[in-house]
């Protein structure tokens, strides 16, 4: 039994990081249909941001959440107003130049920090754990998973309640009519694209009491992430929450079941089959575009 | 006869004088020199492999290195058997360390010459093929395709990486013998490798050249206008995507054997991620319509990687990030797309010209007798 529950926790823990990460990536691919190969290094560059911060100016890891979303959206800006813009009509185009965007940052990084691991400790109230139900549950990994929780929410009411969100609705369902109404595209996207990489820093922040901070670590996830939001369904928050919720229990199970690699394995199998037979993903956004 | 065809024709008789008389002339018939050469080659095969499906029918592959790998692992167990002979019971080394009793059935034709090279190419058909029949009965298309072949190299990668007694693991399959050919053992450092290579190339490249302007290939070009269309005139759409598919994973199965021989050994990398799209970035550079400036693309991308990245060390790759970015978004159709528009603009010109004098002196014919005579 506490097994049972602390792999179900585990996995819980697994699916809310890859839900932060691919709920950036879903809304971007959702909204300009660009496939961003360089959001795992978005979420690498959110990762060093903590570090940064916790190594120069001793600032806590919750401290430096806000400020590396706010740096690395500001990135994404610009990354989106200089190269990304030009490729909309182009959408496999777009998986080359953001593949060569994520090259020219993790050289980058690893010109100005070196490929050493770093460590970022987490926040010292969140250090230990507790037992429940006869199962060790640890503070941070409940942390995380009520963080991306909050940050779904915050997305769904961004999205759902806000001006900008019926805006970016609009833009999705039909570009041209949205145009006409006097709604900017051009602005929507641009700031979509930034929520999106403030978002996946988001997720390398929180990440880094977890794993050691990397110039490569980018890659594992993007791959992961895309898996979520293809399985998800295009466009459908909700269903990359369910899917990121499916797809890291049965990794979480699948390794207790058997190893790790073969869980991975048996995953990523199950996703091809799943797209043979669903490419419009398990949870379809159903709005007719 | 058609333009497209003796444009063909001309950019390979190029291409083949300058892979087979300038770039062995370039390095001075150095051995060391025409070793790199072959390994480019190698790679320029993979490119045009990716070019293959990607651009005569739309169909992008980013799990191309899986086939690639495949075709190294064929031919690096051939080797690797060679090499164990004198074993106990033929056992590569590293399943004796493994404690793997007895060699693996898999294992077991690869003892014979011509049933690795059959192999080399038949298995990645077969794998494309099966692939093929459960993509594109199922008219996925696009960037579920990519992510369909992206996640099943991943997969593969990850059990050849596990199984570490059957395939050597994250090690690869390493301190092969040199193969033997006809009675001849291969030296990787020498010209006549380099020609073996550089026939390889050309003989795939011709052979792609000649399933892109078959009629085979127009309904493939077709397909990646319009495949709906295609299908409403009665083509079998997903026939043809798989045959492309599979005919791109048999070239990518011969630069995988011809890349194991030149590097002597197959590692899981040869399946990873960053490889794998980095043969399509090289096809992106040369131009994915054509072939053959796909495999030019892939071997000058990788020649100036040998070159640069001994200037340069860890800025050659920034600067390799830095070029994808500036030809996708400035020569989406790549090397061959500036060629082919120069040599639009040249023809619109001399065609104008030779519109003006014909006009001159003679009466104006009817209009609508013109445009008949211009429309084929």
């Amino acid at each position: 039994m506490e097994s049972l529950f602390n792999e179900a926790f585990i996995g819980l823990s697994l699916a809310s990081i890859l839900l932060m990460v691919a709920l950036g990536l879903a809304i971007i691919y959702g909204t300009m249909g660009v496939i961003n190969l360089a959001h795992g290094q978005f979420v690498m560059l959110g990762a060093y941001g903590a570090w940064l911060l916790q190594t120069t100016f001793g600032l806590s890891l919750l401290v430096a959440i806000p400020v590396v979303f706010v740096v690395v959206a500001l990135i994404g800006l610009g990354i989106e107003r200089t190269i990304v813009h030009r490729l909309y009509r182009r959408p496999l185009d777009t998986i080359l130049a953001t593949w060569g965007i994520g090259i020219v940052i993790e050289q980058l990084v690893r010109a100005g920090f070196g490929s050493d691991s770093r460590y970022v400790a987490r926040p010292a109230f969140l250090e230990d754990g507790f037992l429940f139900l006869g199962a060790y549950v640890s503070s941070y990994r409940l942390f995380i998973i009520l963080f991306s929780l909050a940050m779904l929410a915050a997305t769904w009411y961004l999205l759902f309640r806000t001006e900008f969100g019926t805006k970016l609705r609009a833009v999705i369902q039909n570009t041209e009519i949205s145009r006409c109404y006097g709604i900017s595209a051009k602005r929507v996207y641009a700031l979509t694209f930034a929520y999106g990489a403030g978002l996946a820093a988001v997720a390398g922040a929180l990440v880094t009491p977890l794993v050691s901070v990397t110039p490569t670590m980018g890659t594992s996830f993007v791959v992961d992430a895309f898996l979520v939001v293809i399985v998800g369904g295009v466009g459908s928050v909700l269903g990359s929450a369910a899917s990121a919720l499916m797809i890291g229990e049965a990794s979480a199970w699948l390794s207790f079941l058997s190893s790790e690699t073969t869980g991975r394995i048996l995953i990523l199998l199950g996703v091809i089959v799943l797209i043979r037979f669903r490419p419009q993903g398990l949870f379809p956004d159903t709005v007719r575009r | 006869m058609n333009k497209g065809f003796t444009v063909d024709c001309i950019g390979y008789a190029l291409f083949a004088a300058f892979v087979l008389l300038l770039m062995p002339w370039m390095v001075d018939f150095s051995g060391y020199e025409l070793n790199s050469y072959a390994r480019y080659l190698a790679l320029g095969v993979v490119a045009a492999a990716v070019a293959l499906s990607w651009g005569t029918a739309g169909i992008l592959n980013l799990g191309q290195a899986l086939t690639f790998g495949i075709g190294s692992y064929v031919m690096a167990m051939h080797l690797k058997l060679k090499a164990s002979a004198s074993q106990p019971g033929g056992m590569p080394d590293f399943m004796v360390w493994t404690n793997v009793e007895s060699l693996p059935w898999f294992w077991e034709p690869f003892r014979s010459l011509p049933l690795t090279l059959a192999a080399g190419v038949l298995v990645p058909v077969i794998v494309a093929g099966l692939l093929g029949m459960f993509m594109f009965r199922g008219r996925i298309t696009g960037v579920f395709v990519a992510i369909i072949t992206l996640s099943l190299m991943l997969a593969v990668q990850l059990w050849i990486i596990n199984e570490q007694g059957w395939t050597g693991g994250e090690n690869g399959i390493t301190s092969l013998a040199p193969l033997e050919l006809f009675g001849w053992s291969v030296d990787t450092y020498s010209l006549p490798f380099y020609y073996l290579a550089a026939g390889c190339l050309l003989a795939v490249l011709a052979l792609g050249l000649v399933l892109i302007r078959s009629k085979a290939g127009l309904v493939l070009r077709a397909i990646k206008d319009d495949a709906a269309r295609v299908r409403f005139f009665g083509y079998d759409v997903a026939r043809y995507e798989t045959i492309v598919f599979s005919a791109s994973a048999a070239m990518a199965g011969v630069a995988g054997m011809l890349y194991c021989l030149v590097l002597e050994f197959a590692s899981p990398t040869y399946m990873g991620l960053s490889l794998s799209l980095a043969m399509v970035i090289w096809a992106a550079v040369g131009g994915r319509e054509s072939i053959v400036a796909a495999a030019l693309g892939g071997i000058g991308v990788n020649m100036a990687e040998g070159r640069l990245s001994d200037l340069f060390f860890d800025q050659w790759t920034l600067m390799l990030g830095v070029i994808f970015i500036a030809v996708v978004l400035f020569l989406p159709r790549g090397l061959y797309g500036l060629l082919d528009g120069a040599r639009e603009m040249l023809s619109a010109r001399t065609g104008a010209v030779r519109e003006n004098a014909a006009g001159a002196g003679k009466v104006v014919p009817p209009t609508g007798v013109a445009s008949e005579g211009k429309t084929d």
